[in-house]
């Protein structure tokens, strides 16, 4: 069986397409068989929503009056960068406000701009011949800027590692609070519904795939940062942190239910990010990783209380295992919390599922395959010789 | 048999006095303690209570004669729903087990009558859907 873009975009504008959800493909190829189910199936859909702190928005407030070329800008008294042209900047999600940095930051703009609020604007400038104006005091919403655009660096990680704490306090990180003594393990992963378990070696996705992003469309800009293809694995899919998504796409037409501002007791602000990527049933290959399922797909168990990049896993376990709600650990039974909404992933590879039978969106060949190969290095502190 | 959750403030003058033992003795309750606070302003006991109906009115109202407030606690926590994205970061955090996660649905149920209003969800929630009510 093999299938293309054309075939399958083709179908969609006919209105024929056989779109699923991952969920939906994994009960029918139990029911049928891989090789039935790829012959049916056009097009697995996928979905998640977690913090992905990796995220922000570039914006262009267009030219004041008398010009200035904006040295500081804050958003909400949330300082972005400005060291771009004049009047571009970058809102970063867990960038902190300088008067309520504890609830309030990047993110919290980011959705105040989605939700069509109207954001104070205060940027400050030396003055130059072409920019004399040293100050603006202002406001802004999505209206009256020229571009808004999320420009995520990481998003969408392949798998993540599942955290617990051995230590006697308890710890505010960003896997939520963990209790003292094993007294709890979060994870966040969407398991048998998130984007790139589901095509695990990234075949169908790439520089230039369309996806649903935060409600609206995006684009898979490039690897994400901290893109790695060596953990070990099992069933075909890694365990543990791997590949990841540099997306962008126009704030305009997402929507706060899929990009929501979220706050960590004790860490800071990031943001909730909903992405969901349809995957092309090109062969039997394709379906077969698509309709892996959460007890085959494996995160290592990393104890929070060892503060070192090298610490090592203390178990590694399965997402049917985590989502059941317990983990048995060191022969304590252990409660689980996640921290990427099921829910929500549900909600948006249903979405794309509607919106591609709908023809609202069809399929995307990637312009470019991201790094088949690619390590991840450490920052160690050395000398000007050693980097050389 | 029945329960009831209800908050006691202590003025500063009562925090030495022996009072809430005259629920056990004299009026046959039981009660658990589920948060005790002493500040400036005074105590404060919040305490579960068990027993008849009748009992457990006249035992409060004897509390109240001694100089007692007492404030019957119905609702402690407000989840805001549109701020909820169930992600079940509550659920591991509850001491209560008064937060389940729906394994049909995997949406986050929140049991009012079991919450013992220690506010710790409150803190964990990263969407900041959950609010104190006091």
């Amino acid at each position: 069986m093999k299938r293309t873009y054309e075939e399958i975009n083709a179908k969609i504008q006919r209105g024929d397409a056989v779109v699923m959800t991952a969920e939906e493909a994994i009960q029918l190829a139990e029911s049928k068989g891989i090789e039935k189910a790829a012959r049916e199936v056009d097009v697995v859909t996928t979905g998640t929503f977690g913090a992905m702190c990796s995220s922000g928005a570039f914006i262009n407030f267009g030219h004041a009056e008398p010009p200035i070329r904006m040295s500081r800008v804050w958003l909400n008294n949330v300082p972005a960068y400005a060291g771009v042209a004049a009047v571009d900047a970058y809102i970063g999600a867990t960038e902190a406000c300088e008067v309520d940095g504890k609830t309030y930051g990047g993110a919290h703009v980011i959705e105040d701009l989605v939700r069509g609020e109207a954001v104070h604007l205060r940027a400050t400038a030396p003055g130059t011949d072409c920019y004399p104006r040293k100050d603006i005091d202002t406001y802004i919403s999505l209206k009256t800027v020229n571009q808004a655009y999320l420009y995520n660096p990481r998003n969408a990680y392949q798998n993540y590692g599942v955290a617990t704490n051995s230590s006697e306090k308890a710890l505010f990180t960003y896997m939520g609070k963990l209790l003292p003594h094993y007294g709890n393990i979060t994870y966040s992963s969407a398991g048998q519904l998130s984007p790139l378990l589901k095509d695990p070696h990234l075949r169908t996705i790439g520089i230039g795939t369309r996806i649903f992003l935060g409600g609206g469309i995006g684009y898979v800009a490039w690897e994400g940062t901290q893109y790695k293809t060596t953990p070990a694995e099992r069933n075909g899919v890694p365990v543990g942190s791997a590949r990841s998504l540099a997306v962008i796409g126009d704030l305009r037409g997402m929507s706060p239910e899929f990009l929501q501002a979220l706050s960590f007791t004790g860490y800071g602000i990031s943001l909730g990010v909903g992405i969901g990527v349809p995957i092309p049933i090109l062969d039997e290959d394709l379906m077969r990783t698509a309709v892996i399922r959460d007890d085959q797909i494996y995160a290592p168990v990393l104890d929070y209380a060892i503060q070192s990049r090298t610490r090592k896993p203390i178990a590694e376990v399965s997402y049917a295992q985590l989502k059941s709600g317990t983990i048995e650990l060191f022969g304590k039974r252990v409660k689980t919390s996640s921290l990427s909404s099921y829910y929500k992933a549900r909600i948006i590879a249903q979405r794309l599922k509607d919106m591609i039978m709908e023809n609202e969106f069809t399929l995307t060949q990637p312009v470019q395959p991201l790094p088949a190969e690619r390590t991840v290095k450490p920052l160690d502190v050395c000398s000007k010789e050693d980097v050389l | 048999m029945s329960k009831k959750k209800v908050n006691l403030y202590f003025p500063p003058e009562k925090v030495n006095e022996p009072i809430t033992y005259h629920l056990v003795k004299d009026y046959g309750l039981l009660f658990n303690i589920l948060r005790a606070v002493v500040e400036e302003k005074g105590g404060r006991l919040l305490i579960e209570v068990e027993g008849r109906p009748a009992q457990i009115s006249e035992g409060l109202a004897y509390i109240r004669s001694r100089g007692v407030e007492v404030k019957e606690l119905n609702e402690y926590v407000d989840k805001d729903l549109s701020r909820c994205t169930n992600c079940g970061m509550c659920v591991s955090i509850c001491p209560a087990d008064a937060i389940e996660m729906d394994r049909e649905t995997w949406e986050v149920i929140f049991h009012q009558s079991k919450c013992i209003a220690c506010g710790l969800c409150v803190s964990s929630c990263p969407p900041q859907a959950m609010k104190l009510k006091i």
